[in-house]
């Protein structure tokens, strides 16, 4: 299986990759898939579902690569989750698939020592927050923005704060301890040391990890903002013709054109998002394959 | 709780696995399932986005009779559509309860209701697309519109795995119930079997993990020995991979068609 670096940092040949992604792609699609077939009981305004089997991606994110372990993790919801089932939403899913990735990104890089159950704990709800947070604040905001308009509909402004609160709440507490905090306690240390021989790499372990500094360095922050921008934007647009319906005096004046202009940022904004981290993968793939052929021969 | 039982018998899960095939597979005869991918996508970037800029009521229901027209002539699945439904109905019924909580009334059934028929539109539209594809010739046109070779492996893959894993996970949840003991008393509200079976739920996981890693090493390794990692991202495999796909006359009719459709309906309404 490759050549295993030796140097501190932790880094995976291309088909150990491949594996991670097809491994975190497939478990946690078939767990959504689970989950989306299982009907949710109400306890008046409070609802009891499964929301997610977050411990999955966590899992994973902690013992593999999280990157890696995210992207696939959020491909699996998209196609068991969503295609399978017929249920593909278009660009709202884009902002799922954003959030969700980047949540079990960081929970992944935020763990040092997988068998540290402190650490462990501290991840998974870490990334659950993260995720709900994303979320919740991405539908309040969108409520916020049309907020004016929106005394047209008595009652729907607070409505949609408070539901958002709540499901944060009831995410968090419920989901978040039940289906992630206490599974991850339980699976990391258990299959730390024997799952990764079963993908033939070696496991990581305090020495090889992410520096600090690299972790929550300039880059991530600049780019979870423009994520989570490119996240509220893709959402904001999916549902604006939910907001256009109160709108209408804002329409009046500004005309038709500003639900294109809206439109038309936020398809640059994804757009240089997206060819910005291409070319940067691009480069240091480049960059990774040079050194290998030069380490082989 | 009773008829959550009553639902989960009748949804076994060889039910779902013959259905989910049935989706993926299962279409082949039918007229969109003739259709070039780039049409079917062209056609859903069009019916997946503009229903949210279109605020006339007549063109909106138009549209949605369009809509139910090719999800006829697609023979979507019921449990597809099942689903699709209580999909749509939990999410407006919601928001209707809410600002009714909230000091709203009865007026803001009107905007409820239109967001739903948009909604229902735009996910008919793309039940129609995704489920007349079968899994090779989504992959392929999601390769042909510039997606990465990754991607559109990830989906076949996910098709042909799918079966397998939900009956690799079904086993090792029933010998986890064999082997273990069930609650004796339900409890209040069934809490305890509840309880019993999520535990169960999340425990099957621990099997799978380990199988699922050994699958995926094996998956790459044969990746690797027929050079598909080469494969994904080079043109000229992309090619040959691709040449295959064809607009033919039905696209054009196709499309032609659903045009005229849809402006004689901005027309006359």
């Amino acid at each position: 299986m490759g050549t295993q670096t030796l140097n501190n940092r932790y880094t995976l040949t291309q088909s150990q990759k491949m594996m991670v992604f097809i491994l975190s792609m497939s478990l946690y699609g078939l767990s959504n898939m689970i989950t989306e077939l299982v009907p949710s009981a109400y306890l008046g305004p409070i609802e009891f579902s499964i929301e997610y089997f977050a411990f999955i991606p966590l899992t994973l994110c902690i013992l593999f690569h999280p990157l890696y372990a995210a992207i696939g993790a959020s491909l699996g919801e998209v196609i068991f989750g969503e295609i399978m089932l017929g249920q593909f939403g278009g660009f709202g899913e884009l902002e799922k698939f954003i959030a969700f990735s980047l949540a079990m990104y960081i929970a992944g890089t935020f763990v040092r020592d997988p068998k540290n159950r402190k650490q462990v704990a501290a991840a998974a709800l870490l990334g659950v927050i993260i995720h709900q947070a994303i979320s919740a604040t991405v539908d309040i905001l969108k409520v916020w923005v049309g907020v004016e308009e929106l005394e047209a509909v008595p009652g729907l402004a607070e409505s949609v704060v408070v539901i958002e609160g709540f499901s944060f709440l009831n995410d968090v507490l419920f989901s978040g301890i039940l289906f992630a905090l206490l599974p991850t306690v339980y699976l990391v240390p258990r299959l730390y040391g024997k799952i990764e021989p079963l993908l033939g790499m070696k496991p990581r372990d305090r020495n090889d990890r992410y520096s600090l500094t690299e972790i929550i360095g300039p880059r991530l922050i600049a780019t979870g903002i423009l994520l989570a921008a490119a996240a509220f934007l893709f959402e904001f647009l999916s549902e604006s013709g939910f907001n256009v319906e109160w709108e209408a005096d804002f329409l009046e004046t500004y005309g038709d054109w500003f639900i294109f202009v809206s439109l038309g940022a936020a398809f640059i904004v994804a757009l240089i998002t997206i060819s910005v981290m291409l070319s940067k993968k691009r480069k240091t793939q480049h960059l990774k394959n040079a050194k290998k052929e030069e380490k082989v021969s | 709780m009773e008829y959550t039982r009553k639902f989960t018998e009748k949804l076994s899960v060889e039910q779902v696995k013959i259905e989910l095939l049935n989706t993926a597979y299962g279409n082949g005869g039918t007229f969109f399932a003739k259709l070039d991918p780039r049409t079917l996508f062209l056609w859903y970037a069009y019916f997946g986005i503009f229903p949210w800029f279109i605020h006339e009521v007549m063109v909106l229901i138009g549209m949605f009779l369009f809509m139910l027209v090719t999800t006829y002539v697609a023979r979507i699945s019921p449990l597809i559509i099942f689903i699709l439904c209580l999909g749509l109905l939990g999410q407006g019924g919601y928001l209707l309860i809410a600002s009714l909580f909230f000091g709203g009334d009865w007026t803001s059934i009107l905007p409820l209701l239109i967001l739903t028929l948009k909604l229902s539109v735009i996910s008919l539209a793309s039940i129609t697309v995704f489920c007349s594809m079968n899994p090779e010739k989504l992959s392929n046109g999601l390769l042909k519109i510039g997606l990465p070779g990754q991607i559109s492996f990830s989906i076949a893959y996910g098709y042909r795995m799918l079966p397998t894993l939900l009956e690799e996970y079904h086993h090792v949840f029933q010998s986890f119930r064999l082997r273990g003991k069930a609650p004796e008393k339900h409890g209040f509200l069934y809490i305890n079997t509840i309880a019993y079976f999520i535990k169960l739920a999340v425990l099957s996981f621990y099997p799978l993990l380990l199988s699922t890693a050994k699958r995926a090493r094996t998956t790459v390794e044969a990746l690797e020995t027929k050079g598909s990692m080469y494969g994904f991202n080079h043109i000229e495999v992309k090619k040959l991979k691709l040449a295959g796909l064809k607009m033919k006359k039905r696209d054009y009719y196709f499309l032609a068609g659903s045009l005229v459709y849809m402006i004689s309906l901005f027309l006359f309404l």
